[in-house]
């Protein structure tokens, strides 16, 4: 392995939400064993739509756990679910943001694809179809882009700079390179980041059935057979620190970002590029100091639709030449679904579990191999082996390639 | 009412949508030919789709493929089918 550059940022906290329910533990034991967060939609006008399954949060989840009762009328569901996730985070950090000028020196970045589109979707059905003629005076606060990222500042009292990234499927990768860079470049010591989103409203569902990219079935990433993306919902959060404040404090680390890539394909606004996607994987690796060689796993963003899984797999035969053939890439949308805004944190929670347990997660209903896509996917079952990096790929409609390439902790 | 249409009716009515959205003569478009040939993709094949649903007043399901790489005589065959469907009433649509 080449010499690291020591400008990587430390992960010492992780919190999820998923459809595995509440906890990153949970979440990564469920994509360890191959289990499905894949269940039949659970939606009032589910009779009304083509879509039939989702990746959606238990209804067991209940928000007010996680907040104050004051607090809980002010949030929509995709700041519940990041709350819920900064609160398991923080609490792992060990992190204490009320010691010297460390509440200052903290901001928070969490990407969403969306924002509140569950209040959006009812407040709109109030006015349109009841009539009601007015809204709930909350309706702005809680469907902001940033209010999951404000929430969690007010919630732990982090003063630096928060702000919400959107790039549809590529918020949280975006969020958490954006967060990566502020610490390396100084302006802070560190950010809660990461990714939300619960956008399962019957306008947006109807949506994504207009595009034809839904499969009616499962998701089957790379497989031959598959029949598109299948919609998740969730959250994960993660605590990031500068490796020196970390190491000060004797931080536990979970592993490192260690470096990142972004581009913009620059051309059609839903179908990918591989040139665009091989350019921030490439970039990924230059930053982290990483060769082609020294990568052993790729999360990928593997949705699951005809267009991407060809394309993503095309762009790492570009990057990786030979070692393409060597590494193991797997869709963990198999089991979590494509949350969309959140996905790229919740994989993340995948590549640090295959660090710390040497497991890979695998590519769940993988029928027959596609010609097109020729990699080794850890098809149906997971896949003991040492990973000592890892890149996590999320690609989003728009063109907007977001890459981060991850250390194990050493 | 497109429920009484003629095979040949329902062809040509697919056909003259295909060569709006691809900005050709009717007369270049063959059965044989697929979207792609006219430039017809992701998207736009797309919201073509959607437009002759408007048009018929049909449902087309999801293929789990590419429109694109379809040919034209396996839309008219879609629509064609979606109609029927549609006489059959919803239970049969469904």
């Amino acid at each position: 392995m080449t010499q690291p550059l020591d400008s990587g940022v430390a992960i010492t906290g992780m919190g999820a939400v998923s459809a595995f329910g509440e906890g990153a533990e949970r979440l990564w034991q469920g994509l360890r064993e191959g289990q499905s967060g894949i269940r039949p939609l659970r939606h009032a006008r589910a009779d009304k739509m083509r879509i039939r399954v989702a990746a959606q949060v238990p209804e067991s989840f209940d928000p007010a756990q996680h907040c104050s009762e004051r607090t809980l009328p002010l949030l929509d569901r995709c700041s519940q679910l990041a709350l819920a996730a900064a609160n398991e985070a923080v609490a792992q950090s060990g992190l204490d943001f009320s010691a010297g000028d460390l509440a200052l020196r903290t901001g928070v970045i969490i990407g969403t694809g969306i924002g509140g589109e569950t209040t959006h979707d009812e407040q709109s059905r109030l006015i349109y179809e009841e009539h009601t003629g007015r809204v709930h005076p909350f309706t702005i606060v809680r469907l902001m882009v940033n209010a999951p990222a404000s929430q969690v500042s007010i919630a732990h009292g982090l003063h630096g700079p928060t702000f919400a990234v959107a790039s549809a499927c590529a918020s949280a990768n975006h969020a958490l390179a954006q967060a990566a860079a502020m610490i390396r470049a100084g302006l802070v010591d560190v950010v809660v980041s990461g990714g939300t989103e619960a956008c399962l409203g019957f306008g947006s569902l109807k949506a994504w059935e207009a595009m034809r990219v839904v499969a009616d079935d499962t998701c089957r990433p790379f497989s031959k057979g598959r029949r598109g993306l299948v919609l998740g919902e969730g959250a994960a959060i993660f605590v990031l620190e500068s490796k020196a404040h970390a190491r000060a404090r004797g931080a536990a680390i979970l592993g490192e970002l260690a470096g990142v890539g972004m581009s913009a394909d620059a051309g059609d606004i839903a179908a990918p590029d591989p040139a665009g996607s091989a350019r921030a994987m490439a970039q990924a690796l230059v930053d982290a100091g990483l060769t082609t060689e020294d990568v052993d796993y790729i999360n990928a963003h593997g949705t699951g639709t005809q267009a991407n899984d060809v394309a993503e797999t095309e762009a790492i035969h570009r990057v990786f030449g030979p070692h393409a053939a060597k590494l193991v890439v797997s869709s963990t949308k198999s089991m979590h679904g494509h949350a969309l805004g959140a996905s790229g944190a919740l994989e993340l929670v995948a590549v640090l579990g295959a660090m710390r347990d040497g497991v890979v997660p695998p590519t769940m209903n993988y029928v027959a191999a596609d010609p097109d896509c020729d990699l080794d996917y850890a098809p149906n079952a997971p896949r003991p082996m040492h990973v000592r990096a890892a890149l996590s790929n999320s690609f989003a409609f728009g063109g907007l390639n977001a890459v981060l390439a991850i250390r194990a902790p050493s | 009412m497109t429920e009484n249409l003629s095979p040949d009716e329902v062809a040509s009515q697919v056909i003259a949508i295909v060569a709006k959205q691809a900005k050709v003569d009717v007369a270049a478009i063959k059965p044989e030919s697929t979207l792609k040939d006219f430039g017809i993709a992701s998207l736009d094949a797309i919201e073509m789709i959607f437009d002759i649903e408007a048009h018929f007043d049909i449902t087309i399901p999801d293929q789990g493929a590419n429109f694109d790489t379809d040919t034209v005589q396996s839309l008219v065959d879609a629509v064609n089918k979606a109609l029927a469907a549609k006489v059959a009433g919803p239970d049969a649509a469904a």
